[in-house]
């Protein structure tokens, strides 16, 4: 499929050459104005919660924080935010600050189906993530500033690793080898312990060790390139290597190494934290604020003890805030949400202008699309219930017309408001649904809800009598908008 | 540090383990953890968190209660 995606832009290509680690995504970032240091002191409780939360309310130009003055940790970094705004999602992506939603999500749209590996492996000893390297008396409590991210959480948790693990009946195999984002909870200073379930790739490889009675080793990667943490957490097929798709999603190379059991892992990451399963044990975990802004409770979950610490000089710490929206979850998440679904439904509807699956993970998605005939937006609707990232999340679905941006919640609300017939909506009692969606009567069941707001069409007589105002849009007034804003920012884009 | 916040274990069930300190290497907080429902707390948190009255008491935890084991391991038997 690459031959059909168009290249990318030459400032992409740059970007995309210049960063190689979280290190120089944050120098970048700082050079646009995209990451400020926090250096007043803080204590880990409440402070860093508070400041993660305020610097996350602008979901469009938030800044990535760095702390660098923590009690209790003199000479440690942290840094939340690094996706927490939409701006920084667009200059990783080579885009100028200003840059809309919308125009990321087309943008992300043509990078998707590029399968061209851009992968370069380099000597474990020439690794900078190899620069201190420990194999006993480990203590995560002293080498991670950590802390509590809600307060009633039930401990400390690592919530933006990326862990690899590889398929123990299959180790081998570099497809089947997993990269996934699972929250961590510190146990003991050398144990923690990794939420998966069945449905995840990270699942099936506990399930595999404990029922052949093998080793499942894993590597725990933090502070990593951006991209990875960007695309780690798109759905891909069970054979399809997460690197790959991160460095085909940016243009250029990824480096990667060797860790001390065998995983590959990033070259440049701040820290890799090598593990193994304790095959059988399970422990308490949480409740932990989870992305629907709702506690997830407490369970028994497996075990993993830490046999080895890979770490750069003065390691950052990179973590995440995750709780009632808008966080830097919802922004790290959501246009990768988004594009799967579209991509699905387009091989049938091609009438599908855009999907904004951004809220919750999905819990609420606003479709985007030019109706064939009466009823058809229900139609496309149903479709997207049936892709694999709806079926358990798509709870609440708007379907809009061509000529309503997804993305622009007043004009999705114009669309409810002139478009909308009670009768156009439709419930579906009883579906499949995530089991961590607060509303719901019985955990893992909800009730489906689709608001047809699309306008009406033949044989559909309602509505004949008026006509819409078509104010002028396109490409010449979206340029126009852009230059009203490099205005009123005084020249400053 | 007599009893756990959450589900109020005894003290030879908590566990010491790590003490931060400051620059010039003056005690700043201590991290505990309970062996009997494994929670992690830092003793420089507001009460709300680590004072077992203080907290809400849909927080309560307690270690007899059958809680959901993910993946159980006794399925493979």
């Amino acid at each position: 499929m690459s031959d059909k995606n168009p290249p990318l832009s030459d400032k992409a290509l740059e970007v995309a050459r210049r960063i190689g680690s979280l290190r120089d995504f944050l120098e970048f970032l700082k050079e646009n104005g995209q990451c400020i240091n926090w250096s007043e002191e803080v204590y880990p409780e409440p402070d860093i919660r508070n400041v993660a939360v305020a610097a996350g309310r602008d979901s469009m130009n938030g800044p990535a924080v760095i702390f660098d003055n923590i009690a209790g940790y003199p000479g440690k970094k942290m840094v939340l935010g690094v996706h927490g705004s939409f701006t920084n999602l667009a200059l990783l992506l080579g885009h100028p600050k200003g840059t809309t939603i919308k125009e990321l999500f087309y943008d992300i749209i043509s990078r998707w189906g590029a399968d061209e590996p851009l992968l370069d492996f380099i000597e474990p000893d020439k690794a900078p993530v190899n620069e201190n390297r420990l194999t006993s008396n480990f203590n995560l409590y002293e080498l991670l500033p950590l802390y509590r991210i809600n307060e009633y959480d039930g401990g400390f948790y690592i919530g933006k690793a990326n862990v690899v693990s590889r398929d123990p009946r299959d180790p081998d195999n570099f497809g089947k080898q997993n990269v996934g984002i699972y929250r961590i909870q510190v146990q003991a200073p050398g144990e923690f312990t990794l939420l998966s379930v069945p449905a995840h790739d990270m699942g099936r490889h506990i399930m595999a060790a404990e029922q052949e009675g093998v080793p499942l080793k894993i590597s725990v990667m933090l502070g990593n390139h951006p991209a990875m943490c960007m695309f780690a957490a798109t759905p891909i097929g069970y054979d399809e290597s997460e690197f790959a798709y991160a460095s085909q999603m940016m243009g250029s190379p990824m480096r990667l190494t060797k860790s001390g059991n065998g995983m590959d892992i990033l070259a440049d990451s701040e820290m890799v934290i090598e593990a193994e399963l304790m095959n059988g044990v399970r422990s308490f975990e949480g409740p932990f604020g989870e992305f629907p802004g709702s506690y997830s409770g407490v369970r028994k979950i497996p075990r993993f003890k830490v046999t080895a610490i890979s770490h750069r000089n003065d390691p950052i710490f990179e973590n995440i805030y995750i709780g009632r929206g808008w966080t830097e979850h919802d922004t790290l998440i959501g246009l990768n949400t988004s594009a799967p679904i579209y991509a699905a439904l387009i091989k049938d509807f091609p009438e599908v202008v855009a999907v904004n699956a951004l809220y919750q993970h999905g819990l609420t998605g606003i479709i985007s699309v030019k109706n064939r005939f009466a009823g058809f937006a229900k139609s496309v609707a149903m479709r997207a219930l049936g892709t694999p990232h709806g079926t358990m999340y798509l709870k609440n679905l708007i379907m809009v017309d061509d000529d309503v941006d997804p993305f622009d919640l007043n004009e999705v609300m114009w669309a409810l408001s002139t478009r909308t017939r009670a009768e156009d909506t439709i419930v579906i009692p009883n579906m499949p649904m995530i089991p961590i969606d607060p509303a719901a009567e019985v955990a893992g069941k909800g009730h489906r809800l689709i608001i047809d707001a699309t306008s009406f069409m033949p044989p559909d007589k309602l509505g004949g009598d008026s006509k819409i105002v078509t104010p002028p849009s396109g490409p010449e007034i979206d340029a126009i908008a852009k230059v009203i804003q490099l205005l009123q920012n005084g020249g400053q884009s | 540090m007599s009893t756990c916040p959450r589900c109020q274990a005894e003290e030879n069930k908590i566990r010491t383990e790590h003490k931060g300190l400051n620059a010039k290497g003056e005690l700043v907080w201590t991290i505990f953890n309970c062996e009997s429902c494994a929670f992690t707390w830092r003793d420089s948190e507001p009460a709300r968190t680590i004072d077992y009255n203080l907290r809400e008491e849909f927080f309560r935890v307690d270690p007899e209660k059958p809680y959901p084991v993910i993946m159980p391991p006794a399925q493979y038997k």
